[in-house]
């Protein structure tokens, strides 16, 4: 696999409206692979849209430096860069049709009009709008449009695209039919994409690789399953999917294994990643759906007992809220097709966690 | 239930046409009306001491466009070639309030809200002063020991004071001066709706900045563009306030003709016919304008909006 987006201790920082800086990036290094589906996921503000502005060419770098398959960027302007975008709000242009809209990057590039007319027509049929070639952008759906924003910043065939947010603005069901397409595009093409969201659930679907960012700085790049497992820190484990943090004390080691003693002293036992040496305080990341409420036969597990103070039936699932003494509030997600009286609030319930179902997070503060 | 609606329906239809009894009474008698006359006028002989004499003539269209009553005058060019060129300090007077003013709208569209507000509060601002004032004001400026003249000599630009003052020059200062805020508002209009990111699109595209610039601002703003144009060049042509002051003797236009014809030749019909050429002329440019809107409109139109399409 070689790099075909390199980024060298990156830093940008802006005036604050309120005077100060707001350090949009803090040295940040990112390697990207060919034919790779990257996404920058965080919330508003952490800086992934001054990322991708900054390898499109629209923010220069206060420090650092942006390599695409080896040449350096500098300050070139965003019109000379092979890489591509399709913007949050698509920016088509409303004065030319979806077929000018596509082929601009062409036109602009003096490719001759047969080769134009041609890679247009490619195009358009991959995107599915094949009879669409002659409408006016206001004509189109929202969908519609996303997919001639896709066949624009495509047809010049960028090394890298760069995708800001393009499903936002569309509905749910929508957006799950354009995050197959995506996926499906940058298989058939083996162009790299790099995809900024702020939604977890999408990043998780389509990426390769994920980069969480928060505060300027990459908290963990990780391919979606370990970040979603193994997440490295606080931020990054509440950041995505639900989770329960306990805190507690690594007691024991043994290998790979180790025991943590949570607050109220229920001792589980959990995977052991990094060097978390006894007597560590960590956080227990028990994600609720990892639990389950019974055991089947013939195996063993550790259990967490309480009380429910919650229950919500979801359909396939009830999400319980489970109280203990000494332990904050505990969630759980657990089948719905056993007997659901044991659900109700009130009622007391033995929660058990798998081995695998326990991970550790050095806490904040303590040395990772 | 029908009835209530009946009644509902011709209730708005009673409010609509109330509404525009006021204007429609308005325009029939004060512009109609005075129009009717004007052209009625054309076909008309020319009284001893001004008004009409009720008698038919065609010699005053005569006069201007190549048929003349031989038994008192030659056909004389002067009169088409007076109204050519007013047409071309008008379309001088357009071009340079365009080249002055789209920079100008760009850097206002890009300053924060309270400073744009400030700014076309500015460009509104001579409105407030008298347009003879304002006018005799460019005759101090521009004439041999004016301002303007002592400055370039002061500074050692030229030897001789410029001979500017009542030449064609004068005249398009004079106008562009009193027409700016007309073409800056319709272009500011259309260039503050221009979106940002479809630059910033342009430009991730691999256009250039000057591709960006023909490719999509200009088509964006063309509308603006037009509009300021047509609004400047409607007066231009017919000013005659502008040619008399800074144009002196020497600058005619078809404005201080059709004034003389009325106010001193008292050839009421002939001054009526030139007035006619005039509204001709704007009635053309304006039909062609109607014409090019109206056809990015039925472009639009063409074809409806399909629901999401599944594959």
């Amino acid at each position: 696999m070689t790099a075909v987006l390199k980024i060298e201790s990156a830093s940008k920082s802006f005036d604050a409206p309120e005077g100060g800086k707001i350090h949009a990036l803090k040295d940040v290094s990112l390697t990207i692979a060919h034919n790779e589906f990257l996404t920058l996921l965080g919330p508003s503000g952490c800086g992934k849209t001054t990322m991708l502005r900054a390898v499109s060419g629209f923010e220069d770098l206060d420090a650092g430096e942006i390599y695409i398959e080896g040449e350096a960027m500098g300050s070139r302007p965003a019109h000379k860069r092979p890489v591509n975008t399709v913007f949050q709000r698509y920016a088509l242009f409303p004065h030319l049709s979806v077929a000018r809209n596509v082929s601009y990057s062409l036109e602009v590039a003096g490719v001759d009009k047969a080769e134009i007319r041609k890679r247009v027509g490619d195009m358009l049929d991959m995107v599915g709008l094949t009879a669409f070639g002659e409408r006016r952008i206001g004509q189109l759906s929202g969908g519609q449009q996303q997919r001639v924003a896709l066949a624009r910043s495509l047809v010049a065939r960028p090394k890298v695209l760069l995708l800001d947010e393009p499903l936002s603005a569309l509905d749910k069901n929508l957006r799950h039919k354009m995050q197959e397409e995506l996926k499906g595009l940058q298989h058939e093409l083996g162009i790299t994409f790099i995809f900024v969201t702020h939604d977890q659930e999408e990043a998780l679907v389509m990426s390769d690789r994920i980069a969480v960012l928060e505060g300027g700085k990459i908290q963990q790049l990780d391919a979606p399953e370990a970040l979603y497992r193994y997440p490295k820190n606080e931020f990054v484990a509440r950041f995505i999917g639900e989770s329960n943090l306990l805190p507690g004390k690594v007691v024991a080691t043994s290998g790979e294994a180790c025991d943590v003693q949570l607050s109220d002293d229920t001792v589980l036992q959990g995977c052991r990643r990094g060097d978390l040496a006894e007597g560590t305080n960590v956080k227990v990341l028990i994600r609720p759906e990892s639990v389950v409420a019974a055991l089947s036969e013939g195996t063993s597990g550790q259990a967490i007992s309480g009380t429910i103070s919650e229950s919500y039936f979801i359909g396939t699932d009830y999400q319980l809220v489970v109280r203990r003494d000494g332990l904050p509030p505990f969630r759980a997600t657990v089948r719905a097709h056993t007997d659901a009286s044991r659900f109700a609030a009130g009622e007391p319930i033995d929660l058990f966690v798998p081995h695998d179902g326990v991970h550790l997070i050095a806490a904040e503060g303590a040395a990772a | 239930m029908t009835a209530r609606f009946a009644s509902l329906k011709a209730r708005r239809a009673l409010t609509l046409y109330g509404l525009l009894l006021t204007p429609t009474v308005f325009l029939a008698f004060f512009f109609l009306g005075p129009l009717s006359i004007m052209m009625v006028y054309t076909f008309l002989t020319p009284g001893l001491y001004g008004g009409v004499e009720w008698v038919f003539s065609h010699l005053n269209y005569g006069r201007i466009l190549g048929w003349a009553d031989t038994r008192y005058d030659q056909f004389d060019p002067v009169y088409i070639s007076i109204f050519l060129r007013s047409v071309r300090l008008a379309a001088t007077t357009v071009l340079t309030c365009l080249v002055i003013c789209y920079p100008f709208a760009f850097w206002v569209a890009r300053q924060p809200e309270r400073w744009k507000n400030f700014f076309i509060f500015l460009i509104t601002l001579p409105f407030f002063i008298s347009l003879i004032v304002r006018l005799f004001a460019w005759v101090l400026i521009l004439r041999p020991t004016g301002f303007l003249n002592q400055a370039l000599l002061g500074m050692g630009v030229v030897a001789q004071p410029l001979d500017i003052i009542f030449t064609d020059m004068a005249v398009v200062i004079g106008m562009t001066y009193v027409f700016i805020p007309f073409m800056f508002l319709p272009l500011y209009s259309s260039i503050e709706k221009l979106d940002g990111s479809l630059i910033e699109a342009s430009q991730d595209l691999g256009a250039s900045p000057l591709q960006t610039f023909l490719r999509v601002v200009l088509p964006m703003t063309l509308p603006g563009i037009v509009g300021g144009s047509i609004i400047v060049f409607i007066p231009s042509l017919g000013n005659f306030i502008v040619p008399s002051l800074l144009g002196g003797a020497r600058v005619v236009m078809i404005g201080n003709l059709i004034e003389q014809q009325f106010l001193s030749a008292r050839n009421w019909p002939f001054g009526a016919a030139l007035g006619m050429m005039v509204m001709a002329a704007v009635l053309l440019l304006l039909m062609i304008y109607v014409r090019i809107l109206s056809r990015e409109d039925k472009q639009a139109e063409t074809q409806q909006p399909k629901e999401e399409e599944t594959r």
